[in-house]
């Protein structure tokens, strides 16, 4: 089952998006739209001051003050005025009609909102004398022109247009940094691969730390680049080895060719060159067809003893070697399920390298012992060992460390490759005295017969 | 009598000196150029030997291979410069007898062509006596018994045994053994008939057949010793 990180993180993205832009809208916009219906405080003061006039005049003139300054006021703004007292009662010399005193049930402060939603009528201001509250007060009905005016369409483009555009603006930008920019560096990388700097470390490196698709992306694209580094330094490394190790045998033929020779010589000379060449060709092609094909090798039970019993025959015969020198230690029940070929073949490498340079009545040793479902089995000599940073040296193809020797560096290689092919793996680990070649191998699940 | 051979190779120099070679050896030795000259001989005459290049002009060495397998049972011999390797990618070499990869010494051919011949003559020849004053053989079952005890060979191991007997005394092959006893081609790499080798020499030992000894040798293949004959 796959999971799919980066649509949650998407759609995450777009939850916190719409639920952002609805809540603004909610409390943002909605405060900013009551906020326009309040009174300018320019207004208040202008209001304010008629309620000032109005007490002077009460308190200098009386009623029939009152009186005459209500219908100046009234005149002068257009609009219904009433001067009323403690009890609601005009202060006037008129009495206020049942529409007038309905008018006062449903008066507003200075400070509060004004609106005409109720009715389509302008909203009635009462305003209380500033120096005696308790003595009276001044009831207007709001002069139009002084009525705000609520949200101002430009005001609405703003709030429900222009800034919510921003927003998704904001969100696209989001989404590009967290898809595109790493996309954009995957790219980068390519380019540089298209011209072949194969080299450099990637920076595309630090997007594979990434848990979501793209880490994915990421880290296949740098596999594959890995690969093709690697295929490509194989391919250098193999055409300079090849003119190298194939120009060598063929110089020694034409001089052995031009010398005069005895024929016995001479043929033994070809048979030599022959065979290295031989040997040379069959290993390179047998490594590049574990590496390319990667084939699926038929496995069966093999005992690993008669494995190593059949090679110390042929190891004798090669070397001279005494059986006695070449021990095992292990049992009969040390039964491996693999491809008998390649691993004889691995073990025949490994036990030709430990003749080569065990000393001059060196043993060697095969053991072992079961770990889960593997062998681990070890084979030590009685050499020199080889040097901490070369014990991974060794494994790389062409690769030699004393390039006075014999052979072109590809046993091991093949030795590990085909090892792996089958599930197990071959490293190699300095011992007092000597090398061991440590060797896992998947164990049979039952005795052979 | 003298012994056949077809040869079919394009190389010229190569063709030459494997006609001089089979000449040599006491071989009646057609060679052809070309696989549509080889049917012709094929069809003109029977053969004790085949050896066919796979790559051919015209007519390839498969092709004439099956035309081949339809008329008689001629033991063939591929020889091929693809490698070990195409051949396990493949498997090309189904239905014929042996597989020589290119390049490869005389003597490696003599043995492998010795085996082939040595297999068809082998058909006629009648069976040799197999009683033995200590062990007991039991074709029913293919086991051995030593002193009241079963060794448990499996099926190869008892051929591979049967086999060195009845040549006791007598170096075969590996060709051969690979022929007669795992019935395939054998190739460099392959490591199963030392594996069988070894194991048999196992078995016989745990039993006490000690007068059996299965020796190897160098360069040529295995050989029996009966200590008690001898």
């Amino acid at each position: 089952m796959r999971r799919h990180p980066l649509l949650w993180k998407l759609a995450l993205l777009q939850i916190s998006f719409c639920l952002l832009l609805t809540w603004i809208i909610w409390t943002w916009g909605l405060s900013a739209e009551r906020s326009t219906y309040f009174l300018d405080q320019a207004d208040r003061l202008y209001l304010a001051r008629y309620a000032q006039q109005a007490e002077q005049i009460w308190r200098d003139q009386g009623a029939t003050g009152i009186e005459q300054f209500r219908h100046r006021l009234a005149d002068e703004e257009n609009t219904w005025v009433a001067i009323i007292g403690p009890h609601l009662e005009s202060l006037g010399t008129t009495r206020l009609t049942a529409l007038e005193s309905s008018h006062l049930t449903f008066m507003r402060k200075l400070d509060w909102p004004m609106s005409r939603r109720l009715q389509d009528e302008l909203p009635f201001v009462s305003i209380e004398f500033p120096e005696a509250p308790e003595q009276g007060r001044l009831v207007m009905q709001l002069p139009e022109r002084l009525l705000p005016g609520g949200l101002t369409p430009w005001t609405h483009v703003l709030s429900h247009g222009v800034m919510p555009t921003l927003l998704a603006a904001l969100l696209g930008l989001l989404i590009y940094r967290h898809l595109v920019v790493p996309l954009n560096r995957l790219r980068d990388r390519a380019d540089s691969l298209k011209a072949d700097d194969l080299d450099s470390a990637g920076p595309g490196l630090p997007l594979m730390n990434r848990r979501d698709e793209l880490g994915e992306l990421a880290g296949a694209f740098e596999h594959m680049a890995e690969r093709l580094r690697q295929s490509l330094n194989q391919q250098r490394l193999l055409l300079r080895t090849l003119s190298h190790e194939l120009r060598t045998p063929l110089a020694r033929l034409r001089i052995a060719h031009d010398s005069d020779l005895a024929p016995e010589q001479l043929r033994a000379r070809l048979d030599l060159e022959i065979n290295d060449m031989q040997r040379l060709l069959e290993d390179t092609l047998d490594l590049a067809w574990m590496d390319t094909e990667r084939p699926q090798l038929p496995t069966e039970p093999v005992l690993m003893l008669s494995i190593w019993e059949a090679l110390c025959e042929d190891a004798c015969f090669e070397s001279g070697w005494s059986p006695r020198r070449l021990l095992c230690l292990l049992g009969t029940d040390c039964c491996v399920q693999v491809h008998l070929d390649s691993v004889a073949q691995a073990l025949e490498n490994l036990l030709r390298n430990a003749i080569r340079f065990s000393p001059p009545q060196g043993k060697i040793t095969l053991s072992g012992w079961r770990e889960d479902e593997h062998w681990h089995l070890c084979l030590q000599d009685e050499g020199p060992g080889v040097a901490e940073i070369d014990l991974e040296t060794i494994f790389v193809p062409y690769q030699r460390l004393d390039t006075s020797s014999e052979g072109f560096g590809l046993g091991l290689a093949i030795a590990r490759r085909a090892v792996q092919l089958q599930g197990g793996n071959l490293w190699a680990s300095n011992g007092t005295p000597g090398l061991i070649m440590h060797m896992t191998l998947p164990a049979a699940h039952e005795h052979q017969p | 009598m003298t012994p056949t051979l077809l040869l079919v190779e394009d190389d010229a120099r190569l063709r030459n000196d494997l006609d001089l070679h089979f000449q040599k050896r006491g071989f009646a030795v057609t060679a052809c150029q070309c696989g549509n000259q080889g049917l012709a001989a094929v069809q003109a005459k029977r053969f004790d030997l085949a050896l066919l290049d796979i790559m051919l002009p015209g007519m390839d060495g498969l092709t004439l291979l099956e035309t081949l397998r339809t008329e008689d049972d001629t033991p063939v011999m591929l020889m091929s410069a693809l490698g070990a390797e195409q051949d396990r990618i493949t498997g090309f070499t189904r239905g014929a007898d042996d597989y020589l990869p290119k390049p490869f010494s005389l003597a490696e051919l003599d043995a492998r062509a010795n085996a082939l011949l040595r297999r068809m003559a082998r058909t006629q020849a009648p069976r040799v006596a197999r009683d033995d004053a200590l062990v007991q053989f039991d074709d029913e079952v293919q086991d051995v018994i030593h002193a009241h005890q079963r060794a448990g060979l499996t099926a190869s191991e008892y051929r591979l045994l049967m086999t060195l007997r009845e040549h006791a005394g007598e170096a075969l092959s590996k060709a051969f053994l690979y022929q007669q006893v795992l019935h395939r081609i054998y190739t460099r790499l392959d490591r199963g008939l030392d594996v069988h080798v070894c194991n048999l020499r196992r078995k016989l030992l745990a039993v006490g057949v000690n007068h059996l000894q299965i020796q190897a040798v160098r360069g040529q293949g295995y050989i029996l010793i009966d200590t008690d004959r001898s």
